[in-house]
C-alpha cells in the first residue's frame, strides 16, 4: 500500500484515495464541432505507459479533493502530487529514478532477478 | 528416542506441571514447553503423517521453520497447520496429529508408500487425463483431496483480531543479539523505534545455544538482562514481543502478527491475535539464519532433527531429546551442539563430518579426542533405517568402508541460509556466496540494512565494527561491545548436498522437501523432462511449496539442480519468495471487518415499524429495505406483492422511500452546472418545479436518473437512485473540480438527514388533506411535478407532487429525527381510506406497469436515452453536457441498437421470465440469432396476464410485430412486442 500525499491533507494511506486514470486529458468544449474520432479519443483512449504517468487520484475518504500526481507505474512510487491548477511538471526532472524493481524487460513483467 | 530433563532454566519451570492430550492420551509438561519439547519429554516422536506417502514423521526442528510436526489445535476453534514447535501448551490443551486414519500408529494411507515409486513428480496432471472432462471434478479430485493434504478445515470462524497502526522511523526485526545491539545503538535517540521479536524472550542465540561465552566480560545472560532493560526503559524504543513479521511491502510498509494468548487458551470473545501494520523510514532487518538438512536415504524419519534445533531444546527447553545423538555436518555450525552436549554431561555417539580432516576446526577435535567421542571425517550418511523411528544408520566413512550405527537420534546440519525471505519480499536482489554456500543479500531495493547472519555475516569477529558501520547514517552512538565465543569463531562448510543411497532401489526416498513429500528423484525426473528452470521446477515437483515454503531445504533443492545441470548457483537462480514468511489466518487479515462490520447495514428511519409489520427486507446496496410487507405468515410473496399494487391502483399505498439519494446543490452558477450536469434543461423550469431528470455518462449511456426540484436558480435538490447515490455525487463533484473549476456551486449528500414517504393511489389527496389539513392539495394549488416547503407541528417538511406508480402522488421529504412521528400519523388517518405499505417489488411492479425503467435493471451501461425512447429528455438547445457530443456518435445513432420495447405473451396464460432471450423463430435452430432479452418481467392483476420490458435490436420499429421468447428448455413463447407502456398511457391518473 501506498502513501499518498495529498496537497491537502498531507500524506495518507493509500486506502483513503481513488485513482482516477491519466491526468491531464482535456475535455473538449461541447459548444464546438468536433469529429467522432476527436470526441471518441477524449472518451475512449488513455495513455497506459510502463515508467512515468501523469494521475489523478481523488482523496475520497478524506478532504474529496481531485489532485494529480507524477507516479512510477512500474515501482508504483508516486514521485510528487500538485494541485489542479499548478503546472504540471516535467517528466526529464525524474529520470534518475529506478525503472523496474526487480530488472524485469521494459515491457511486460517476469521474475527476473537481474541487476536493476 | 529417550529424552532426559536437563536444568532448569528462565524459560522453563519443573515445578509447574501442565496437562495435555495429544490424540487423546493426557500427557505432562512443564510451563514454557512448546507442544514439540513437550512431545519430546514424554518420548513421543512419531506426530503427523506425510502429505502424501503417509510415512511417519517427528519433530525436525525447534522453530518457525519446522516441516513436519503440524498439527490440529482441537481445543482452539480446530485450528489446523499449527506448529508444534512454536505453538505453547496450556493447560487443557487439546491436540491431534493430522492426515492419519485410523490412527497415527496405524495409518491406513502408508499404502501409499507402496505404490510411492508411481506417484512421482507430475503424476496427476499425467495419470487423471480421462476418460471424460467430469472425471476430474467428480471423482479424482474429490478422492485425491481426500487422501493428500494436511489438517482439517476448521468448522466455525471465531477467533478475533484487531489492527494496529504504527508510523515509526526505525523498525528492528528481530531481537536476537544483533537486533540488540541495533537497538542499543538507538537508545534514547531522537528516532521512534519498533523492536519486533518473534519469541516471548529477546535474545536469540545467546538464549538458543552455547556459542557465546562473554560479553563484555559478563555472562551473556547477565549482559542480556541488562541491555533488555536499558533499551525498555528508554522512550523512544517500543518492543513488541511475540510478534512475527511476515510482509515486507513497498513503501516500507510492514505486516506483523502478534499472538496475544501465548501459553494460554485464548479467550472467547476477546482479541486473540492483532495484526501491527507498520510504515516505517528505515527497516533493519536482524532476522537471522536458518539452519539447512541434507538429502540421504530415510532423511525424513522420527528421530531426526538439525542439530542447532537439539541445541535449541538443550538451552531453551533443559530438555535433551536423546541421550547420545549421532551428528552428522558438513559445517562449522554444529561445532557447538558438541560443545553443548559435553557440558550437559552428555557425550554424542558419533562426530560425522562430510569435511576433510584439515577443513575441522583444531578446537573440536580436540573436544572430540578428548571425550573419547567416534570420529569420522570425510565420510557420509548414506541412509538411516527404522520402524517408524530411527534405529541405525549406515555410516560411509573415509576409506569407503560401511559401518553400521545403531542410534535413536540423529543431529543434521548442512550449512546456514540468512533468512532472506523478507528481504526478498522487499525487492532486494541476492547474490550467491561460494564460499559460504548461499545466497545472501546484496543490494537493497528499500531503505533495508540487514545486521548480522541475516546479512550474510556468519562470523562473529566484526560483529560491532559491522553494527556502528552500517547504522553510521543514523545519528546515534556508537557501541563498544566485546565478545568472546566458546567455539570457533570463522563459519567453514564444504559443499554437500545429497549423498546417493547404498543400494538402487525405486522405493529409495532422499527427501528435498519434508512436508511436500518431494523427493531428489522427483528433482532428477523434473529436469529429465525439461523442466530445468527453477520456477518450472519448483511447480512440476511442488519443491518449496509447503506453509514451510522449503525454509531448511529450498538451497539444497538449488544445489543438486545447479550440479545436475553443471551450472553455477547463482545462473540456476532462485524462486521468488512471496509473503507471507509463514501463514497468515484469514481471521487476523479482516480483523474487525467482520459479521456486523463487514459490511454496514443502512436502515431508515422507519425501520422499526417495518420490523414490527411484517416486512421482509430486501438488500439494495447496503440498505434494508422493505420488499414485501406480509399480513399473516401465510401469505406468499406472490400475494403480497399483488395485494400491495392491486391496494395502490384501489384505494392508496405508502413507501418507504428514505434510502433514495438526495443532493442539495447550491451556488451563484448551480443553474449552469446542473445544466452541464443533467440531459434536461433546467433554465426555463419554474421555481418551485421539479422535472424527471437523466444523468449521462461522457460516452451517452444512462448512468442515473432522479428528480430535479428547482428552488431557485441557485439552489437544487436532487435525488438519485438509491444504489447510485455516492456515484453521483463524486460524479458531481469531480466535474467541479476539474473541467468547470470557474462555476461557483457546492453540493453536500443530504440522504441521510431526510426521510422520504411515498404515498400514491387515488385516495391519496384524501389522505394527506386529512394528515396535513392546513396545506390545500387541490390540482390548481398543487399541481403535478410541483413541490412546496411548509412546516407541520413545528416539523419544518417538503411535499413534491410526483410519482413513480402511475397514480395521483405525493413524496413527503421530514428531517429524519421526526419522520417516525408523521409515518404514524399517515397510517392512522390513511386507514379509514384503506392505505397500506407497500414495498420495493410492488413498487417494481406498479412502474413497470407505466413503462418507467430502472437505471440498472432495465439498462445496463450500453443503453443511451433515445434507447428508451426518451429523447424527449435531452435539452438539445443546450451547448454542452455530460456525453452529449457521444449522442450523435455513429455508434450511438445506429439504427439497430438494442431499444426499450414491452413484451406480453400472445397467448395470455403464459408465463415470461427476466433474462429471457426474445428471438424471431419458432423453431430453435442454432446458430439462434438473438434480438435481446426481457430486463423486468411481473405478472399484473390489473392486467390479468405477465407483461415484460425488454431491450431488442431495432425494437422501436418491431412494435407491433410477434417475436418468440427462449426457454430453458427448446419450446418457445410467442410474444407481442408492444409499446413499454400497459396502464394509463395518457396519464389521466397521475395528473386527477
Amino acid at each position: 500500500m501506498l502513501i499518498i500525499n495529498c496537497p491537502y491533507c498531507g500524506p495518507r494511506d493509500q486506502s483513503e484515495f481513488s485513482n482516477g486514470g491519466e491526468a491531464h486529458v482535456k475535455r473538449p468544449d461541447g459548444s464546438k464541432e468536433i469529429g467522432d474520432r476527436e470526441w471518441g479519443e477524449y472518451v475512449f483512449i488513455r495513455a497506459n505507459p510502463k515508467g512515468l504517468f501523469y494521475e489523478r487520484w481523488v482523496h475520497t475518504h478524506g478532504c474529496r479533493k481531485w489532485f494529480n500526481c507524477v507516479r512510477d507505474t512500474s515501482t508504483d512510487e508516486i514521485l510528487v502530487t500538485y494541485k489542479l491548477d499548478e503546472k504540471k511538471p516535467n517528466l526529464n526532472d525524474f529520470k534518475s529514478v529506478v525503472k523496474t524493481p526487480s530488472g524485469e524487460p521494459e515491457v511486460g513483467s517476469g521474475n527476473f532477478t537481474v541487476e536493476k | 528416542m529417550k529424552s532426559i530433563n536437563l536444568k532448569e532454566n528462565q524459560f522453563i519451570q519443573f515445578h509447574q506441571k501442565i496437562s495435555f492430550k495429544f490424540d487423546g492420551v493426557k500427557y505432562f509438561g512443564y510451563k514454557g514447553d512448546t507442544i514439540a519439547s513437550a512431545l519430546l519429554r514424554n518420548n513421543i516422536n512419531l506426530v503427523g503423517r506425510s502429505f502424501k506417502y503417509h510415512r511417519p514423521r517427528g519433530i525436525y526442528t525447534c522453530g518457525i521453520e519446522e516441516p513436519n510436526a503440524l498439527v490440529q489445535i482441537i481445543s482452539e476453534y480446530s485450528e489446523p497447520n499449527t506448529r508444534a514447535t512454536i505453538k505453547k501448551i496450556y493447560e487443557g490443551m487439546e491436540i491431534e496429529s493430522q492426515n492419519r486414519w485410523p490412527s497415527l500408529e496405524n495409518d491406513f494411507g502408508r499404502i501409499n508408500n507402496l505404490f510411492s515409486p508411481i506417484f512421482t513428480a507430475g503424476f496427476y496432471y499425467k495419470t487423471f487425463m480421462g476418460p471424460h472432462k467430469k472425471f476430474w471434478k467428480n471423482l479424482y479430485e474429490p478422492l485425491i483431496r481426500r487422501a493428500a493434504g494436511l489438517g482439517k478445515p476448521p468448522k466455525d470462524f471465531k477467533g478475533i483480531s484487531n489492527h494496529i497502526h504504527h508510523n515509526v522511523d526505525v523498525t528492528i526485526i528481530g531481537g536476537g543479539l544483533n537486533g540488540l545491539l541495533a537497538a542499543k545503538s538507538f537508545i534514547n535517540s531522537n528516532y521512534d523505534v519498533l523492536l519486533i521479536d518473534f519469541e516471548e524472550q529477546l535474545g536469540g542465540i545467546i538464549n538458543n545455544s552455547n556459542k557465546i561465552s562473554l560479553i563484555d566480560n559478563k555472562e551473556p545472560k547477565v549482559w542480556l538482562k541488562e541491555t533488555i532493560q536499558e533499551i525498555e526503559d528508554s522512550k523512544n524504543i517500543k518492543i513488541l514481543k511475540n510478534t512475527l513479521v511476515t510482509t515486507y511491502n513497498y513503501i516500507n510498509h510492514l505486516v506483523a502478527i502478534e499472538d496475544r494468548f501465548v501459553g494460554s487458551k485464548p479467550i472467547e470473545g476477546k482479541v486473540n491475535s492483532t495484526l501491527h501494520k507498520i510504515r516505517t523510514g528505515h527497516t533493519i532487518l536482524c532476522n537471522g539464519h536458518i539452519e539447512r538438512f541434507l538429502s540421504f536415504q530415510n532423511n525424513d524419519l522420527p528421530g531426526i532433527m538439525l542439530s542447532s534445533s537439539f541445541e535449541k531444546y538443550m538451552c531453551r527447553y533443559g530438555l535433551a531429546p536423546s541421550k547420545e545423538p549421532v551428528i552428522f555436518s558438513n559445517n562449522s555450525n554444529s561445532n557447538s551442539l558438541v560443545y553443548s552436549l559435553i557440558k550437559a554431561g552428555l557425550k554424542p555417539k558419533a562426530y560425522i563430518d562430510s569435511r576433510s580432516g584439515e577443513g575441522i576446526e583444531p578446537n573440536l577435535f580436540d573436544l572430540i579426542r578428548k571425550n573419547d567421542v567416534p570420529l569420522y571425517t570425510n565420510s557420509q550418511i548414506k541412509g538411516a533405517f527404522g520402524n517408524k523411528k530411527i534405529e541405525k544408520i549406515l555410516v560411509e566413512d573415509s576409506s569407503g568402508a560401511l559401518n553400521e550405527i545403531k542410534c535413536d537420534c540423529l543431529c543434521l546440519s548442512g550449512g546456514i541460509n540468512p533468512d532472506v525471505h523478507l528481504f526478498t519480499q522487499s525487492k532486494g536482489l541476492l547474490d550467491w556466496d561460494e564460499k559460504d554456500l548461499t545466497y545472501k543479500p546484496s543490494k537493497p531495493f528499500q531503505p533495508t540494512i540487514t545486521l548480522g547472519s541475516a546479512s550474510g555475516q556468519f562470523n562473529f569477529d566484526n560483529l560491532n565494527s559491522d553494527v556502528n558501520e552500517k547504522l553510521k547514517t543514523f545519528k546515534v552512538k556508537k557501541l563498544d561491545v566485546k565478545l568472546e565465543l566458546n567455539t570457533n569463531t570463522k563459519y567453514h562448510i564444504e559443499k554437500l548436498w545429497e549423498v546417493s543411497p547404498q543400494k538402487k532401489s525405486l522405493w529409495a526416498k532422499s527427501f528435498i522437501d519434508l512436508q511436500n513429500d518431494v523427493t531428489t528423484k522427483d528433482i532428477r525426473q523434473a529436469i529429465t523432462e525439461g523442466f530445468d528452470r527453477i520456477e518450472h521446477l519448483k511447480r512440476y515437483t511442488t519443491n518449496s511449496m509447503g506453509t514451510d515454503q522449503g525454509k531448511i531445504s529450498s538451497i539444497n533443492a538449488l544445489g543438486i539442480v545447479s550440479d545436475l545441470l553443471d551450472k553455477k548457483v547463482n545462473e540456476v537462480g532462485t524462486t521468488i519468495y512471496r509473503p507471507p514468511y509463514a501463514p497468515l489466518s484469514f481471521s487476523a487479515i479482516a480483523g474487525r471487518n467482520c459479521y456486523e462490520f463487514y459490511d454496514p447495514e443502512r436502515k431508515s428511519p422507519i425501520h422499526s415499524w417495518h420490523l414490527k409489520n411484517g416486512a421482509i427486507f430486501e438488500d439494495v446496496g447496503q440498505w434494508k429495505r422493505p420488499w414485501y410487507f406480509q399480513i399473516n405468515k401465510d401469505e406468499s410473496m406472490h400475494d403480497a406483492v399483488q395485494r400491495e399494487s392491486k391496494n395502490v391502483r384501489e384505494n392508496a399505498g405508502i413507501l418507504d422511500g428514505s434510502t433514495l439519494g438526495k443532493i442539495e446543490i447550491k451556488g451563484e452558477d448551480a443553474l449552469e452546472f446542473m445544466n452541464l450536469i443533467y440531459t434536461n434543461s433546467f433554465t426555463k423550469m419554474k421555481q418551485g418545479s421539479a422535472r424527471y431528470a437523466l444523468m449521462l455518462g461522457e460516452d451517452g449511456m444512462v448512468k442515473d436518473d432522479g428528480i430535479i426540484c428547482k428552488i431557485s436558480d441557485q439552489h437544487f435538490i436532487a435525488t438519485t437512485t438509491t444504489g447510485g447515490a455516492a456515484t453521483v455525487l463524486g460524479c458531481m463533484e469531480e466535474y467541479a473540480q476539474t473541467e468547470w473549476p470557474n462555476l461557483k456551486v457546492f453540493m453536500n449528500s443530504i440522504t441521510e438527514q431526510y426521510a422520504t414517504f411515498n404515498i400514491s393511489g387515488p385516495k391519496t389527496r384524501e389522505i394527506m388533506k386529512k394528515a396535513f389539513p392546513n396545506i390545500n392539495f387541490s390540482n390548481e394549488e398543487f399541481p403535478f411535478m410541483t413541490f412546496q416547503f411548509h412546516e407541520f407541528n413545528g416539523i419544518p417538511i417538503r411535499i413534491l407532487r410526483a410519482s413513480f406508480t402511475g397514480e395521483l402522488g405525493y413524496e413527503i421529504y421530514i428531517p429524519s429525527n421526526s419522520a417516525p412521528k408523521i409515518w404514524d400519523n399517515i397510517q392512522s388517518v390513511g386507514k379509514e381510506f384503506g392505505l397500506a405499505p407497500y414495498g420495493t417489488e410492488a413498487m417494481h411492479l406498479l412502474r413497470a406497469e407505466k413503462g418507467y425503467i430502472i437505471v440498472g435493471q432495465d439498462t445496463d451501461g450500453s443503453i443511451t436515452p433515445i434507447d428508451l425512447g426518451l429523447s424527449w429528455m435531452i435539452g438539445k438547445s443546450k451547448k454542452d453536457f455530460l456525453g452529449k457530443r457521444s449522442l450523435t456518435r455513429s455508434d450511438t445513432i445506429r439504427k439497430d441498437r438494442k431499444q426499450l420495447v414491452g413484451i406480453i405473451p400472445s397467448n395470455k396464460a403464459d408465463k415470461l421470465e427476466e433474462g429471457q432471450h426474445i428471438i424471431l423463430d419458432k423453431e430453435i435452430k442454432s446458430p439462434v440469432p438473438m434480438l435481446g432479452h426481457i430486463t423486468s418481467c411481473y405478472y399484473s392483476s390489473t392486467l390479468g396476464h405477465d407483461f415484460a420490458l425488454a431491450v431488442i435490436k431495432n425494437g422501436h420499429s418491431m412494435i407491433g410485430t410477434k417475436a418468440y421468447a427462449s426457454t430453458s428448455s427448446m419450446i418457445t413463447t410467442g410474444v407481442d412486442i408492444v409499446k413499454p407502456v400497459f396502464y394509463d398511457e395518457d396519464n389521466k391518473r397521475l395528473v386527477s
